[in-house]
Parts: C-alpha cells; structure tokens; sequence
C-alpha cells in the first residue's frame, strides 16, 4: 500500500519533472535538423524558472476562469498520471479509480477550461485560437472513441494496466492488423491534439496563423508557466499512453524495486525519447496544412482507426 | 496457418485498404503512382504469406509475376511514355471533396466487409479476411475511377481495381490454372503500353491529361 | 485437309499476318495481305463448318480449344466479316494516312481479329477472359485511329468502361472457380461447368453471375452501361465500327449465352428473369435513343445496343425455340449490322460529315450510298424481307409459344418503335431535301463500293434462302446453346 502510493509519486515526478526536457530535446533536433544551433536542451526550465520570477498581469475585467484555468491545466496531467502506468507494468493505487475513457474525458476538462480563459481574456485572437482548437478536438474526437472502442474490443477491456498486456501475449498479437493500425491512428491524433505541424505549428510567431498558442496570449509569468508545463506534460502524458499502452509495456518495471525502478526510469526516458525523434521528423519533413485541410489530415486518421475496427471484425 | 502468418497477413491486408483509399485521394499524380507501387507489394506480400504455410509453388509465382509486373514494369512504361509534366502537376479538380471521398471509401469498406460474410459462410477459403478486403479493394478502386479526371490516376484506378479482384482470388483459387499468372505477366503490361499511348495521345492533342474534360460526345437532346 | 489443321490454321493466319507487318510493308502489301489471310480464314471457317454438319466437337487440345457447332458459327461470322473490312479498309484508309499509320493500323486490325476468334476457340473460363480483355486492349487503338479530340474522348470511355467491366468479371470468374474447386472439380470448362453447376454453393454462384453479368454486360452495351457504345462505335473508323458493333459485342455475347447455360442449372440464381428484364430495358433505351439521335453511325450504335438487348430476351426464354431464334438473330444481325456500318461510312466518306441533317437528299449525290443505306435500314429495323425479319419473328413465336406474352408484347412494342426511328432517319438521308448550303462531295472509292457489294450479298441472300450447311450449323448451334 505504502509502496503502491510511493511509486505512484515517483512516476508523478517522473512526468513532472522530465516533460520540460523533452520539449526541450524535441526543440534542439529540429533546429538541427534545419541546420541550426538551436538552444540548450535545458531551455524550457529556464524559461519556467524566468516566468515564476515575474509579475502576473491579468485584466481587470475577467471572472475567476482565467485565474483559475492554469491550475487545471497544470493538474489534470498529473492526475492522468495517477491512472496510468508510466513506469510500472502491475496495477498502482490508483489504477482502477479509471480507465482510458476516464483519462480522455480529464484531459478534455482542461482543453474546456483553458477555451473558456482564452474567450475570457478578451484578447481579439483568443477565441479564434479557441475555436480553431475546438476544431480540431471535434474532429479528433471520433478518432479517439474509435480507437478506445477498438483496443476495447481487442483487449476486452479499457483498464491500462490490462491492455497493455494483451500486445504481447501471445507476441503475435503485436502484428496484428488491428494494433498496428491503431498506432498509427493515435499517433495522428497526437499530433493534432499537442498542437504540431502538420495540424499547427508550435514555433510559429504570426498570431493569425495560430491554433493552439493563441489562447495563451493573454497570461504571464507563473500563469504562463503553469499553461507552458502543462503543455508539456499533456504531451509526455499522451506520449506514455501511446507508447506503454497501446504499444507495448517493454521496458516497464515488473517488481517495485529501486534497482528496477531506476532501470524503468531509463528505458522510458529512451522510449519516449524515441517517439519525440518521430515526432521531429515528422515535423521537419511535412509543412503544416493549410486551416481547412486540417479535416483531411484527420479524416485519415479517421480511416485508419476504422480501418483497424473492421480488420479485427474481419479476424473474428 | 500459424498466428504470425495470420496476423502479418492481416497486417498487409490493412495497409492495403490504407493504400487503395490513399490513391483515391492523394493530389500528386506522381505519389499517387507510388502508393500503387507499394500496394501491388502488398498483394504480393498477401500471396507469398499465404503461399508459405501450405507451401505452393502457384501463389509464390504469383507473387513473384505481380512484382516484376506491377511494381516493376508498369510504373516503367507510364513513367517513360507519358510526358514528364504530367507527374509534376500537383494539385487537380476532384469531382467531390477530399472529406465526402473519405467518408465514402468507408462506407465502400463496409460493404466489401457485408459482402465478403456470406461467400466467406458458404465455402473455405485460404483467408477470409483476403475475399473481405479484396472486394473492399475492388470498389474503392470503382470509387477512385468515378472522382478522379486525370488519366494516370484513373488507370490506376482500373489496376487497384485488378488489384482487389486478385487480392480475393489468391485467397479463394490457390491453384486456378495459369490465367492469373497470364494475366498479370501479359495482360497488364500491354493494357499499361496502349493506355499510356493513348494517353500521350491525348496530351499531345489537348495539351492536358485532364481526361474528365473530353465531354463532347453525348446525346444532343 | 485436315480437319484439325484448318481449325488451328483460323486464328494463326490474322497472327501470323500481324506478325509480318511488324516487318517495313508498303501499305498496298499491308492491306493484300490482310485481305488474303481474311479470305484464307473464311474459307477455312466454311471448312471447318462443312466438317461439323452432324454436330459434334472438334477437340484440339481437350478442356482448353475445342470447338463445336456454336464456335463453328462464330468463326464463320468473324471471318466474313473481317474478310469485308479488310476488303472495305482498303478503300477507306486512304493514302492522307502515313504509311507507318497504315501498316499499323491493318498489324493491330489482324491482332484484333486474332483476339476476336480466340474466344469461341477456348472452352476454359479463364482463357476466355483473357481473350475478351485482348478484344478490348487491342481494339482501342483503333478506335481512336483518326487521332481527333473525339476520337480519343470515345476511346478513353471505351477503354474505362470495359476494362472495369473485365476487373468486374474476372472477379466473377475466379467465383466461380472457386465454386467449382468446391464441388471436388477441375474441369473449368463450359461442360465441366455445366455438370458441376447444381450442387455449387449457392452464394458464390450467385455472386459469380452477378459479378460476371455486369462485367461481361459492360462490354456488349446493355444499358445502364451502354454509355461507351455510341461514342466508340461513331468515332471508330467504319471497317472497325463494323467489326466491333458486328462482331465484337457478339462474341461477348456468345460468352454470355454459354453462362447462362451454366446458371440455368441453378434455378435460384433466376438467369431467365435477369435475362428478360435486362434485355427489355436495353431495347427499350435503345431505342428511344434511337429515335432523338442526330447522328448517322450513333444511330446503328444505338441499334447494336437494342439488338444485343433482342438476343438477351431471346435466351431467356430458354426453349429449343427461343435458343434457335436467338442463334439466327445472332447471325442476322451481324451480316446486317456490318454492312450498316460500310454504308454509313460510305456516306461519311462522299459527305464528309456524320449528321443526319446534312447528309438529306443524298440519293442525288450518290446512288449507291443512298441505296446501301436504305437496304441497310430496312434490313436492321427489321422489314420483310430481310434476315432480321425472319429471326425477330422467330423470337415473338418462341415468346408466345412459352407463354411469355408480357415480355414478348414489350419487346414487340420496343421492336416497332425502333423500325419507325431507324426508317424515319434513313428515309430523311435518302429522299430528304437536301441540305442548304454547298458540301463538297467526294465520290466513293472502287474497294468500298465492292466491299458494300460482299457484304450486301449475305444481307440479301440470307432472307430468302440459307444454305443447307449453314441451316444444320444453325441448329446444332441452338442445340448446343440448350445443352
């Protein structure tokens, strides 16, 4: 019990303190993709370091909301984490108060409220921002439920902790149509929910063109830095599920040991560090699309989930 | 079958539904060409995996005839004969949008799923997920024939077609006689040498491939 | 000679004389050639007919080439009417063409015939594919020969349409392998078919017939996939339109009537139904198409669609009476249909156009033309006393005598109107006023007027006597048609 609960801190400051390093990691490839210095991978600490510092300036005209969006932001990857396994590949305290449903519906929360700031700011480019994300989340949630109803109906289950199994016993189910298929589709979909190229680009300056980083023009200092880490968790979060969840749970500690901890604290890094390279190659080698063919993009993700629904109906 | 040879067959299967609604619509005519490639790999990779548990010798050759053929030759002769500029054209008018095409190629491989149940129910056949998304195939090459107006992408449409209908056949006549094999060998490549002859020659009258433009003849009423 | 010899001899003489003109040939040795080895095949298609008076098979290699009465027939159409175009081709690929276009043009017109008189040759499915797909990639070059915008537009339909109908049905015939793999057989051919029909799963023999109506059904014009017809038949040239609105459907029809004696064992399936309505509403749309058409050539392509539409409501009556209707039609309407085409293309070559509108009053500028025409028109709408007549009327009696009084009332309502369409235009071409405005006529080379002249001989002959050999054929043809 007491092990349980401490594991579960470890793998909370497992996201909580790397997912800063890896947008860090993720920005210095790109720039040396394009053949750029780029800035130290330790950026985005210093960054949050340099926003706690300062002063907070927010509009005397708005409620509550836009005070209180960047706590949400910045908790509800964290309670995600609690459900998930991050590092371990039995069961922790938390892992049957919800299943993959429950931590989809969590994460929308926070895409809720920080809509409601950005309109609430009253910024001119908030609610465009928060509209264009509304977007795409319309669009990208079909995907999703197809894909959770999917790996359901694989596995027989949504509890993470029991799907993650399932890929790999026997391993020829890793092969199969239906989980290949369903990678692919989710990596999509993080794509487009993490705001990048091709559906947004997150290094972009030019406010009309903005999806994602629109809505937090109106915060600053520790506001902005708890929206920015949070940011960065939901991707290191949306990143662990797809890799031990839906991938595979190589890598995961079997026993709760230190010895196995720190281990499984190095093979995740590695792994999702392999998945952020993924990432900037996609990113340096599309351009981002154009608003109205961002439907397309997701469309195609669309296809692929259901394509994999009707190859395991196919199976049967 | 054993479970790996099961589920890489599945996984090939897959991909090729991803690659038949991905011709359907992909804006470069080049790319287009290249998932046509990669697809008739596919059918292959389906025949050998099938070929291999009971081992025959028809399917490998079959596997071995669809890539010299399809993979090799074809892309060959409608890369050499039809003019260069063709495949640099990047965007074209699509009869509907790229959403409805997705939402319909769906619906296509649902249908190709409807109709691969009961022919699956009343007869074994090597893999009854091949006759499923065979038909799939099949008609979403219907579906690529009707949107697309360019000549290339339409001809592929035809051989995704071909593709789809053979797709079934390695799964429901391993040993069918020969005609697959003539088929692929002979058929194929001359249809490939006289379309893109008569492609050329509609580039070289109309200064465009834009085949879905030619609509003089029709009934005067 | 040989029986067997002359059997092999049919389809080797358009190959071998393709074959040659891959070789530098100057276009008058081109076009003897292709006449001779023609003529050569004909003769040897009469032999062959001669030798199979008593019915029986000729089996050259057992369970892939073999031919019956039914074959014999066919051969005997496609040879004599390619004797007629290559004769007629000679007068109408005339010397604007480039001399490599020429030699071209006769290499792919014998590859074409060859493609052609493979199909009645082969008893095995998939050989029988794979000859009708030959038919349709060997014939689009020629039709788009004259190398017009139109012409490539009709080509390109063509080439679309059918070739989707040939992915639709070898879908269906790898089905019905499939279905035959299931019963314990092997033999994929039209018998072994036959023999094996009634204890195939039925799903895959319904799917199979579906598949394979549609796919073959694409390529002989039955409406809804007629669309590629008129426009292919009318932009061809007139010795190619006259072998594929003469011939070509044809043959894909005889695949098709050999199906439907595999399907018959199969009462599920309801061949006979699918039959009747599909045929009705071929005849029907062709002709009211018939009726509001402007054009000359689309007009007996039109024609060919309600005629292959005739055959089907024929066969689905599926009595030894119908059968044999059905095989008279067959043979009618190609000698007719043929000779249609070289008299509508008579009439574009002294006119230079393909409007009925402008070519009125014809009977002034060209005799012959305008007699051809008129004998033409009358002989395919189906006037006493030309072979049509005979046949059509041998279909309302099989229709009657089996009881089949609605389909038989509407075909005959359909038939009538068509008659009155096609005597209406032709009537207008021949004796209208002539068109105001000043045309410059040309005059009908020699070779046409003497192909006209061949091709007219059957038209005229076959209402009034047929000889005793081609009456036995005809029977045995209907027999082996019934099984």
């Amino acid at each position: 019990m007491a092990q349980s609960a401490a594991l579960n801190l470890w793998q909370l400051a497992f996201v909580l303190g790397l997912s800063p390093l890896f947008a860090g990691i993720a920005q210095k490839c790109k720039e040396l993709v394009a053949s750029k210095r780029g800035p130290s991978i330790f950026q985005p600490y210093r960054d949050l370091r340099k926003l706690f510092a300062k002063d907070e300036v927010v509009s005397e005209r708005s409620s509550w909301i836009l005070r209180f969006t960047p706590y949400v932001v910045f908790v509800v990857p964290l309670v995600v984490t609690l459900l998930i396994p991050v590092l371990t590949d039995f069961p922790l305290f938390f892992a049957f108060v919800g299943d993959m449903l429950a931590a989809g519906f969590i994460l929308a929360m926070s895409g809720f409220f920080f809509t409601l700031a950005a309109i609430d700011g009253g910024n001119p480019y908030g609610p465009m921002g928060a509209s264009r994300t509304r977007m795409v989340g319309f669009l990208v949630e079909p995907v999703i439920i197809v894909v959770l109803f999917t790996v359901s109906f694989v596995a027989d289950s949504t509890i993470p902790y029991i799907v993650q199994q399932h890929w790999v016993h026997p391993l020829a189910n890793f092969f199969s149509a239906s989980h290949v298929l369903l990678l692919i589709a989710f990596f999509m979909v993080i794509l487009a929910e993490t705001g990048r190229i091709p559906v947004d680009n997150p290094s972009g300056h030019f406010e009309l063109a903005m999806v994602d980083e629109s809505k937090a023009l109106e915060f600053s200092g520790r506001s902005l830095a708890l929206l920015k880490w949070g940011g960065y968790m939901k991707f290191t979060v949306l990143a662990i599920i797809f890799l031990n969840v839906l991938t595979a749970p190589w890598g995961l500690a079997s026993t709760g040991t230190i010895p196995a901890m720190l281990l499984a604290t190095v093979l995740i890094f590695v792994k999702v560090l392999v998945l952020v390279l993924l990432v900037v190659i996609v990113e340096s080698s599309f351009a981002k699309l154009r608003l109205f063919r961002i439907q397309e993009f997701v469309g195609a993700a669309f296809i692929v989930s259901v394509t994999a629904m009707v190859m395991e109906l196919l199976g049967l | 079958m054993s479970a790996w040879l099961y589920h890489l067959n599945a996984l090939v299967l897959g991909l090729f539904i991803l690659t038949a609604i991905a011709m359907v619509v992909m804006r470069q005519i080049g790319a287009c060409m290249q998932v046509f490639v990669l697809q008739s790999l596919l059918l292959a990779a389906s025949a050998f995996l099938l070929g291999g548990a009971p081992w025959s010798w028809h399917l490998f050759a079959l596997g071995c005839v669809t890539i010299a053929s399809k993979a090799v030759l074809i892309p060959w002769i409608l890369r050499s004969m039809v003019p260069a500029q063709v495949y640099a054209r990047r965007e074209f008018s699509q009869s509907i949008d790229v959403s409805a095409i997705l939402l319909s190629s769906l619906a296509l491989l649902l249908a190709g799923y409807a109709a691969g149940i009961p022919l699956n129910a009343a007869a074994h056949s090597l893999s009854p997920a091949n006759v499923s998304v065979g038909m799939a195939g099949l008609l979403i090459g219907l579906l690529q024939l009707a949107v697309r107006r360019e000549a290339v992408p339409q001809i592929l449409g035809i051989l995704a077609m071909e593709n789809g209908a053979f797709l079934v056949g390695i799964a429901i006549a391993p040993n069918f006689p020969l005609i697959a094999e003539l088929a692929i060998a002979f058929d194929v490549p001359l249809l490939a040498f006289i379309v893109a002859l008569l492609t050329r020659s509609v580039y070289q009258e109309t200064g465009s491939t834009e085949v879905g433009s030619l609509t003089a003849l029709r009934e005067l009423l | 000679m040989n029986m067997h010899v002359a059997a092999w001899l049919i389809p080797a003489l358009p190959l071998f004389a393709a074959l040659v003109l891959a070789l530098p040939r100057s276009e008058r040795v081109a076009s003897a050639l292709t006449i001779g080895c023609s003529v050569v095949s004909f003769g040897l298609s009469i032999a062959v007919m001669c030798g199979l008076q008593m019915g029986g098979v000729l089996v050259l290699i057992a369970h892939w080439v073999e031919v019956d009465s039914l074959s014999a027939l066919l051969l005997l159409l496609i040879t004599l009417i390619a004797t007629t175009a290559a004769i007629f081709s000679a007068g109408y690929i005339g010397p604007e063409h480039s001399a490599l276009r020429t030699r071209l043009y006769y290499a792919n017109f014998n590859l074409f015939v060859f493609s052609m008189l493979s199909i009645p040759l082969t008893v095995e499915l998939g050989l029988v594919w794979i000859a009708v797909e030959l038919t349709t990639l060997l014939s689009i070059l020629l039709v788009s020969f004259s190398g017009t915008r139109e012409a490539l537009e009709a080509a390109w339909k063509y080439m679309v349409l059918t070739l989707l109908g040939a992915t639709v049905a070898v879908l269906g015939v790898l089905m019905l392998f499939w279905a035959l793999h299931v019963t314990g057989s092997t033999d994929f051919t039209w018998t072994g078919l036959r023999v094996a029909a009634s204890v195939m799963p039925l799903a895959l023999v319904k799917t199979a017939f579906a598949l394979l109506l549609i796919g073959y059904g694409a390529k002989i014009g039955l409406v809804p996939l007629h669309t590629w017809l008129p426009d292919a038949h009318s932009q061809a040239p007139a010795p190619v339109c006259a072998l594929l609105s003469g011939i070509e459907t044809t043959v894909v029809l005889y695949v098709l009537l050999r199906l439907r004696g595999v399907f018959l064992q199969v009462p599920a399936v309801h061949v006979q139904a699918w039959f009747a309505v599909l045929g009705l509403i071929s005849v029907g749309v062709a002709v009211l198409l018939i009726v509001q058409t402007h054009d000359f050539k689309r007009l007996f392509a039109f024609s060919t669609v309600e005629h292959m539409g005739i055959v089907l409501v024929a066969a689905s009556f599926a009595t030894p009476l119908g059968d044999a209707a059905a095989v008279w039609q067959i043979l009618a309407h190609a000698v007719t249909k043929s000779f249609c085409f070289y008299a509508a293309g008579s009439a574009l070559l002294v006119s230079g156009t393909r409007s009925i509108a402008d070519v009125t009053g014809l009977l002034d500028k060209s005799k012959i033309t305008a007699a051809a025409l008129l004998v033409g028109s009358l002989a395919i709408s189906g006037a006493p006393p030309f072979a049509v007549f005979l046949s059509e009327l041998a279909i309302f009696r099989a229709g009657i005598v089996s009881q089949h009084y609605l389909v038989t009332g509407l075909l005959a309502a359909f038939i009538v109107i068509g008659f009155f369409g096609v005597l209406f235009h032709a009537g207008n071409m021949a004796f209208g006023r002539p068109a105001p405005g000043r045309r410059a006529w040309l005059k009908l080379p020699v070779l046409c007027g003497i192909a006209l002249g061949i091709a007219a001989l059957p038209v005229i002959v076959l209402g009034a006597w047929i000889p005793l050999a081609l009456a036995r054929l005809l029977l045995h043809s209907a027999a082996v048609l019934g099984g």
